[in-house]
């Protein structure tokens, strides 16, 4: 409760004002694009779309096995909080990182992705090991070796649950390897930030169909069995490695982010720890500060909003509300709702209300509201039905909004930080949230600037997902929806 | 452990080695997008003939990635902005503008405004667009960022934040026409380039959006080459490239810049650029 | 000398007191019985008993302690994990040894599992997943065998048919058994827990089932 009252000070402090005077003319040739696909028009499509597949397949698989690695010593306080650092880094400034050090590589998209999936297999694959059942640890007698242990009785039971959510995480990985585009790697986002900008709206949504036929599509060709090929396939379509310069590098490291006050001057002294000092302050009071009042705003009214669509969303793919066919519309609904990249869901939403918060709000409760919506109406049809249960409106108010409700709140609370995430993409659509502070140091070659603005931005993610943690606890919801 | 980095070390070397021969230029993405690689190809076939090299375009998505692939020695060459070409050969060491479009020599902002703002063209800069909205163009373009923010900043006294209701960051200069035009922002700036392309395409209504105020000229886009070019691809490449461009007279080609002609630049005409950069609190 | 003693050893449990003052000791070569209500503090007694000879002991606790995905093969085959190198086990996980096999349909045959030895525990019943536990505590081939109610899920007839073998195996045995005849049957010396005391210990030649009346009532 007191989180919607946050939500509702957000919204007085937050800047909604709508703006537009005439979006009607752009929003038509939207609509004309997007009855009119042009599949014709983008150059090196089909290469792009390897690619796409290719940077998702080998950066999840090596995020998998980083984390899976990382999962084994997760107990550790250290290690614990290193993957929440590196997850709590959007991909997208991941990338911005590797580029610099890399250059426009195989390898950088590989490693924007790996990283921070890494971070996030670890926590999820060892939740999913803490979660499974222990009664069968003294199964094997004293002295059984690490790996036998491990082979036979701690991972068969929960290897079905392993596989489920790394499949899961693919589908997340080729969302991100499109956005990843938007940075300049040579995936279908790059020409869908192109179309977009151009105002190509045929182009555009031909990106965008193809883009959901990839997801929509994903039962049927990825296979386990098959992983192994897609990987090969998929690293000769990549060559990771190729092209790294270690002069780049190391530049990048020994000097492009050192604090420009110590970069410039030959000897320290008094007057370059003053200097420092100013810059610092800039960085911190004038950026880094308005960024994160920004980004928690955003993020706070984002995430009432998103739990208020939930709301409304996940009777549509419910059995106990609507027949066959409905529901297939409305999981058609919820997926094009989630697979569309927030940032093009912002952008049409900018063109429509103008420039303030609210396309941002909108699209990210949007997106959110879809991806929990699915799964709360997945958990609705799980419960058992009465024969003489109340019917619409009535069975939705009196049973199962209250049976859902901890789940609902146990998701919602989950994605709040991923929400807040999110808004750092949004920020280099121009909303002043930290990601846009990021951008601009990347813009203007100020690595010193970005870096510690990231590490700020990091903490800000592993603040509220502390928060986040102890809310669950106290609410008595500690399973987290990944491994439901 | 040894082994390994001494294998990194001759697999870097030979990666080094099968790439020292092809020529690499990328040029700024601030208009028209789609059909990057299409239009810059043919530029790459016109370089390769005349320097007798492999020459290959790469296409980069934003100034900064321009700037940061000079910087990487990904691309040797590169077609910059006034800004990002100083911050290109701030940062490294020996390189040179070469040339400049003609048109680059006394380049022009247009503040544009929204019809509904009843704002007219003056000789003078439009006091009135305090408290309007505003967007610039891409963070690091100079006509479209750099010289707008210098002349806002120098009538107001203030920042574009405290002087605007609200500031934006449109991403390139064709977006700050429709973001105009659809009164999303009141009030814009952009390269006057863009702007006399985009009437001649018939993409601007000039019922809904016009020019309220040019800006005086001042030195914009140039190529700017590598400093170590000749030691990699021989003595006085770096002169043959220049000739190469000045040379380039194929209107098609010089349509994807679009530019008239090529003329010679140097560092030094870049200066006012570097002035109003630390004025403005972008260029350290 | 005695394998198993224990000295006035208290157990609390969320400041509840599950075993009160016990002392006990117990030789190699004795098949014990701990009978007692549920909840008396047999299975906290069993757990101080297994931390005493960790390397020595086959456990077979309440809850089985089955792998649900692995097969019945598999699950016996943990038993003796620690006798061989990894390789060698993951070799026999992917694709099972005639070697190995051999000896585990052995004893799935005494166990009438024999035409299982390949399904998933996870898909069988009660009572033929306690005959899995059973068979891997068997396999595991230690001298101690410490038992938590291992025939619960079963009729009489097949719980005689599996402590058969459980005593055919074992030098020692301590099992928690709430089956007074089966109890008095199978064991030479009886323990009788009440409220986490031992309250009855005595061989159990000459002890009739109503003898233990007393440790069911109040």
């Amino acid at each position: 409760m007191s989180f919607i009252g946050i939500a509702v000070f957000c919204v007085l402090v937050g800047d909604l004002e709508i703006s537009t005077l005439d979006p009607w003319q752009e929003m038509g040739r939207m609509a004309l694009g997007a009855v009119s696909p042009d599949f014709f028009t983008t150059e090196n499509l089909g290469r792009a779309f390897l690619n796409t597949l290719a940077f998702a397949i080998i950066g999840v698989a090596l995020g998998s096995a980083l984390g899976f690695a990382l999962s084994m010593v997760f107990h550790n306080p250290g290690v614990r909080f290193f993957c929440a650092f590196i997850r709590a880094i959007h991909e997208l400034f991941w990338g911005l990182i590797f580029l610099q050090a890399f250059g426009l590589t195989p390898l950088t998209g590989v490693l924007a992705l790996a990283i921070p999936y890494a971070g996030i297999f670890a926590k999820v694959y060892s939740e999913i090991l803490d979660e499974s059942d222990q009664a069968h640890l003294k199964a094997a007698p004293e002295g059984t070796g690490f790996i036998s242990f491990f082979l036979f009785v701690r991972i068969p039971d929960v290897w079905a649950h392993i596989k489920t959510y790394t499949l899961y995480r693919l589908e997340c990985g080729l969302r991100s390897s499109t956005v990843l585009g938007f940075i300049g790697l040579p995936t279908i986002g790059f020409h869908l930030e192109s179309a977009f900008k151009q105002g190509n709206y045929e182009e555009v949504a031909a990106l965008l169909y193809l883009f959901f036929a990839l997801i929509a599509s994903m039962r049927w060709w990825m296979r386990p069995k098959l992983v192994p090929f897609y990987v090969a396939t998929a690293l000769f379509v990549l060559p990771v490695g190729a092209d790294i310069s270690m002069v780049n590098v190391v530049r990048f490291l020994t000097e492009d982010i050192v604090p420009g006050p110590l970069r410039w001057v030959e000897s320290y002294n008094v007057d370059t720890f003053y200097i420092f000092g100013q810059w610092l302050r800039v960085v911190v009071v004038e950026q880094a500060l308005p960024g994160i009042v920004n980004t928690v705003v955003l993020t706070m009214i984002a995430l009432v909003g998103a739990g208020g669509l939930t709301l409304i969303f996940f009777p549509l793919v419910s059995a106990k509300f609507f027949g066959r066919w409905p529901r297939k519309a409305g999981h058609m609904f919820l997926v094009i709702m989630r697979s569309t990249p927030e940032y093009i869901m912002a952008y049409v939403f900018l063109q429509l209300w103008g420039p303030s918060m609210l396309p941002a709000i909108v699209a990210l409760s949007l997106h959110n509201g879809a991806i929990i919506g699915h799964l709360i109406g997945h958990h609705a049809d799980q419960l058992p039905a009465r024969a003489d249960a109340p019917k619409g409106l009535n069975l939705y108010a009196y049973d199962v909004l209250p049976r859902i409700y901890r789940q609902f709140l146990a998701f919602l609370f989950y994605r709040w930080e991923v929400i807040m995430r999110e808004t750092a993409i949004l920020g280099i659509l121009g909303i002043h949230t930290l990601g846009f502070y990021v951008d601009s140091a990347f813009v203007d070659i100020r690595f010193d600037r970005a870096l510690v603005l990231i590490v700020i931005t990091a903490l800000l993610n592993i603040s509220v997902d502390k928060i986040s943690r102890t809310v669950r606890t106290r609410l008595r919801l500690s399973r987290s929806p990944d491994i439901v | 452990m040894k082994k390994i980095l001494s294998f990194l070390f001759v697999f870097l070397a030979l990666t080094s080695v099968a790439h020292a021969e092809t020529f690499v230029f990328t040029a700024i993405p601030d208009e028209d997008e789609s059909r990057l690689r299409s239009r810059f190809d043919k530029v790459a076939t016109y370089l390769s003939q005349e320097l007798g090299v492999e020459v290959k375009y790469i296409p980069v998505k934003s100034y900064g990635a321009a700037v940061t692939a000079f910087l990487n020695n990904q691309v040797q060459l590169a077609w910059f902005g006034g800004l990002s070409g100083v911050r290109a050969r701030l940062r490294v060491p020996g390189s040179e503008a070469i040339a400049q479009g003609f048109e680059d020599q006394a380049f022009v902002t247009y503040f544009i405004a929204n019809s509904s703002t009843g704002l007219k063209e003056g000789k003078d800069f439009p006091g009135k667009i305090q408290d309007k909205t505003f967007t610039f163009g891409s963070k690091g373009s100079t006509s479209g960022r750099l010289m707008p923010e210098f002349y806002i900043r120098e009538h107001f006294k203030k920042s574009p934040e405290d002087v605007f209701k609200r500031v934006g960051f449109s991403g390139d200069h064709s977006k700050t026409i429709q973001l105009v035009q659809s009164g999303a922002y009141q009030v814009g700036a952009l390269n006057f380039k863009v702007w006399e392309n985009e009437i001649k395409a018939g993409k601007v209504d000039p019922s809904k959006v016009s020019i309220i105020w040019k800006t005086p000229p001042y030195p914009d886009y140039q190529w700017s080459i590598r400093g170590d070019v000749n030691t990699i691809f021989g003595a006085g490449f770096k002169d043959k490239v220049t000739r190469s461009l000045l040379e380039m007279k194929d209107p098609d080609l010089l349509a994807s810049f679009p530019r008239r002609s090529f003329i010679p630049a140097r560092n030094s005409d870049y200066q006012p650029i570097v002035d109003v950069g630390k004025k403005v609190g972008l260029l350290d | 000398m005695a394998l198993f003693d224990i000295q006035d050893a208290s157990v609390q449990y969320n400041g509840h007191a599950v075993l009160n003052g016990v002392s006990l000791s117990i030789r190699q070569g004795e098949h014990v019985a701990l009978v007692g209500q549920s909840g008396a503090g047999k299975t906290t007694l069993l757990n101080l008993l297994y931390e005493q000879h960790k390397k020595e002991i086959a456990l077979l606790p309440q809850d089985l302690g089955l792998v649900q995905t692995l097969s019945v093969f598999h699950n016996i085959y943990i038993a003796r994990l620690n006798r061989h190198p990894a390789w060698y086990n993951v070799l026999n996980l992917a694709h099972p040894m005639q070697r190995e096999v051999a000896p585990i349909r052995e004893i799935a045959r005494r166990l009438r599992l024999e035409d299982k030895l390949f399904t998933p525990v996870g898909e069988l019943s009660g009572g033929q997943r306690q005959r899995t536990a059973v068979g891997r505590a068997i396999h595991q081939g230690s001298s101690i065998l410490l038992g938590d109610e291992p025939v619960s899920a079963v009729d009489e007839k097949q719980a005689r048919v599996i402590l058969d073998c459980i005593y055919e195996g074992y030098e020692t045995v301590v099992m928690a058994l709430h089956d007074v005849t089966l109890a008095l049957a199978y064991s030479d010396r009886i323990i009788g827990i009440k409220d986490g005391r031992i309250v009855l210990d005595q061989p159990s030649s000459g002890m009739e089932p109503s003898d233990l009346d007393d440790l069911y009532h109040h």
